[in-house]
């Protein structure tokens, strides 16, 4: 499997044993993590179910291939990613709104450089107290998706993210600014529509 | 002005620019000093000021409203169960 020994080449030897020991005590604790994870990739919890199954199964099948007392959460997201898009979003019930390069591509214009942050208030989002935020969150592409849940839910660094994703770092940070920025025009339309004019 | 040396300053002497810092601080990838520097920045800057109270408060929302509240105990047991299978 790809995403369990590419980066980690140096194959382990474990016993029965050891490999209850890690599955039990290094993969276990981060299955309510990965769950949302799937569950904000798939955007549907019978789909998230089936790929954080996939997941942990996967890696069982291939603990040999991780170095035990490393970073087992990065190991099992990469993972999860690689599920999604490999045996997942083929089949996906979403269907695949924006071509990712064509999002890239159109988001590293310098145009929308220039447009920065649309303007948005604190006192509009404090009073976002229903689904305002976990809609905007879903309503963007997959892949700025991504970036927003690892980088601010599950705390990663941005090596992390690059390693995950398997993009360059420079990548990671201009497709977090975007996606953030594009988070704030979504929240800002929910604003307007809350009475705040000048949002 | 802050009148600390800038801790953002890269190796090559290039001075960062308010969104350079401010995303570094709201991605949460600074270091201690960069942290302490940026502080002191915003007391002089409002437009960092703002944004990043605006950053600030969506993760604030985003974690309190996009975490999913936990993986059903039903799959737990199922992979358990799968793995009892293959290592038997």
């Amino acid at each position: 499997m790809e995403s369990a020994s590419e980066e980690y080449t140096a194959r382990q030897h474990y016993t029965e044993s050891e490999k209850q020991t890690i599955f039990n005590d290094e993969f276990m604790p981060h299955i309510h993590s990965m769950y949302n994870f799937g569950y904000r990739l798939t955007l549907d919890r019978d789909d998230a179910k089936d790929l954080v199954q996939d997941t942990f199964l996967k890696a069982y099948r291939f603990v040999e291939s991780f170095q035990k007392g490393t970073n087992a959460k990065a190991w099992l997201f990469r993972i999860l990613k690689n599920s999604f898009i490999n045996d997942y979003r083929k089949k996906s019930k979403e269907p695949n709104k924006v071509d990712y390069q064509e999002v890239e591509t159109y988001y590293n214009s310098e145009d929308v450089d220039r447009q920065i942050t649309p303007d948005l208030r604190v006192e509009s989002l404090k009073d976002m107290m229903g689904d305002e935020i976990s809609n905007a969150l879903n309503a963007l592409d997959v892949d700025f998706r991504t970036v927003i849940i690892l980088c601010d839910l599950e705390g990663f660094k941005y090596e992390e993210m690059a390693k995950i994703l398997d993009i360059p770092i420079g990548t990671v940070r201009s497709r977090l600014h975007r996606a953030r920025n594009l988070l704030k025009e979504k929240l800002k339309s929910y604003a307007k529509t809350m009475g705040y004019n000048n949002a | 002005m802050a009148t600390s040396p800038n801790p953002f300053i890269q190796a090559d002497g290039k001075k960062p620019t308010c969104l350079e810092m401010l995303q570094l601080i709201v991605d949460d990838q600074a270091t201690e000093e960069q942290r302490v520097y940026f502080k002191q920045h915003m007391d002089h800057c409002l437009p960092c000021y703002k944004e990043y109270n605006v950053d600030l408060a969506i993760r604030e929302l985003l974690k309190a409203k996009c975490c999913g509240g936990g993986c059903p105990e039903d799959i737990v047991n199922q992979i358990k169960s799968k793995i009892k299978t293959i290592s038997a």
